[in-house]
């Protein structure tokens, strides 16, 4: 019926990136000309309005769309330079235990009808928070970093997707340092694809634009900027829209100009 | 009249027990529970679940030791029944007749744990956090990466069997090992058995895939 497609970004572990995937991958598919809403799911700790920059403008959540006390178009919190993004928390932070797995297929059940991406910000952990996000999602974006902990995590989250019939499951492996990853001090993308046995969505590389976006309210995506992370982020949606876009090489990363050159002079174009 | 569980290898009695006391008619109910091994709070509540279809439990039939003792604990008139459970026909080792086969395809991962009495074959991995038990042997059609239990229940002739093993910790009856540090041999299947009350591991044996 919907050819909306209801993606769960979810880690299991906190910290790796999810919140900033999600501001990032909804600004993307959105500059894209998708119709695109980012449904904050952990709205007990709740950050994306932070790194959307629309934190003083969210009046209602959710919760009063499905109690009625007012409409789905007053919640939802437009993006201010990009129209087609959305923004809408799924509940109060002081109200927790309000939201049921029911609840949450109502919500998204109602953003299915406009939008053509709903992004679902998971909360870290796999409790009742994970449980909700998840009833209502039909595919889902795993995010990992190329640590051992967070690969464990993410293990047993995709374990927790597939006995709730979340289909397709795809990886995106953030803050990967391509020199620590030369060097073999950090998990190789083989490692992680090799436990995980999931196809890579994209590959984000660690950088300190980032931070600095997230503390601005501006993703990374909104300008286009060159940055590794942003091109990274660009290229996921690319890949979510069923572009064919080759993944960054870590090892290719770290070359100067000056090799690149040297690349570029050995290749045999004419 | 008797109420007899059904056979361990058939239907769960707790399944079957609301059909099993809708068909008593006398007001007293003696209860052979077969082969099953049942604990206290397994007997309470067949014991709540007797009273509450209006009936009284008489006397207590078992073969297995532990359900003896655990309806003694509760007070219930129990005693053994003359068949010899099957588990202590055979105490040591398990026998791996084909049927007693449990094949599960897919990877285990972290968090899950599979468990059998019987001979487990995975196809897939065991993937780190993930566990693995079983009764008897423990063949793993992949790579074994997580914790592998063979012979849970004391069986020391237990074999772990995988095509890449390469375990966190690997137990055989009541012996623990920690994995080896250092990656296996590519394209080697290997399998973990007691030897002199340690676990040693050495490519894989033909012959363990045999029945023994």
């Amino acid at each position: 019926m919907s050819t909306t497609r209801t993606i769960l970004i979810c880690s299991g572990k906190g910290g790796v990136g999810k919140t900033t995937t999600t501001a990032n991958l909804g600004i993307a598919l959105a500059r894209q000309g998708a119709k695109t809403v980012v449904l904050d799911a952990d709205f007990g700790l709740r950050n994306l309005d932070l790194l959307l920059g629309l934190e003083n403008r969210i009046v209602y959540t959710a919760q009063e769309v499905l109690a009625e006390t007012c409409r789905l178009e007053q919640a939802l919190v437009k993006h201010k330079q990009e129209p087609n993004l959305a923004l809408l928390p799924a509940g109060n932070p002081r109200m927790l235990e309000w939201l049921k797995p029911k609840d949450m297929q109502a919500i998204v059940a109602l953003l299915e009808r406009q939008f053509d991406y709903v992004l679902i910000d998971c909360p870290a952990g796999i409790e009742d928070g994970f449980k909700n996000a998840a009833a209502a999602a039909r595919e889902a974006v795993v995010i990992t970093t190329p640590e051992v902990a967070a690969v464990r995590d993410a293990d047993r989250v995709i374990g927790l997707l597939n006995t709730q019939g979340v289909q397709p499951v795809q990886l995106v492996l953030n803050r990967v340092r391509p020199k620590m990853m030369s060097n073999q001090e950090m998990l190789s993308v083989d490692d992680v694809t090799d436990i995980l046995a999931l196809p890579l969505l994209g590959l984000v590389f660690e950088d300190e634009q980032v931070i600095v976006s997230t503390n601005r309210g501006e993703p990374l995506t909104l300008s286009d900027s060159s940055s590794p992370a942003a091109q990274a982020y660009g290229n996921i949606a690319q890949r979510l829209q069923g572009e064919d876009i080759p993944l960054m090489d870590p090892s290719q990363a770290r070359r100067g100009l000056r090799a690149r050159m040297r690349k570029l002079m050995q290749t045999r174009i004419f | 009249m008797t109420l007899r569980l059904p056979d361990q290898r058939l239907d769960h009695w707790r399944d079957r027990l609301p059909d099993l006391l809708s068909r008593c008619s006398q007001p007293i109910v003696d209860l052979d529970c077969g082969d099953w091994v049942l604990t206290c709070s397994d007997l309470a509540d067949l014991c709540a679940a007797v009273s509450e279809a209006g009936h009284q439990l008489g006397r207590i039939t078992g073969q297995a030791a532990e359900t003896v003792v655990s309806a003694s604990a509760l007070g219930l008139d129990a005693s053994r029944s003359n068949t010899p459970s099957s588990r202590e026909l055979q105490p040591n080792p398990v026998t791996t007749a084909p049927s007693e086969l449990l094949f599960h395809h897919g990877t285990l991962r972290s968090g899950d744990h599979l468990q059998s009495k019987r001979t487990i074959l995975l196809y897939g991995d065991v993937n780190p956090g993930a566990r693995i038990s079983s009764a008897a042997d423990v063949l793993v059609w992949g790579r074994l990466r997580g914790v592998a239990h063979a012979g849970c229940e004391g069986s020391t002739t237990a074999k772990i069997v995988a095509l890449q093993l390469r375990p966190l910790q690997l137990r055989i009856a009541d012996v623990v090992a920690r994995g080896p540090e250092d990656l296996p041999q590519a394209g080697l299947a290997e399998q973990a058995e007691l030897k002199d009350g340690v676990i040693a591991i050495e490519p894989a044996v033909i012959q363990s895939f045999q029945k023994r």
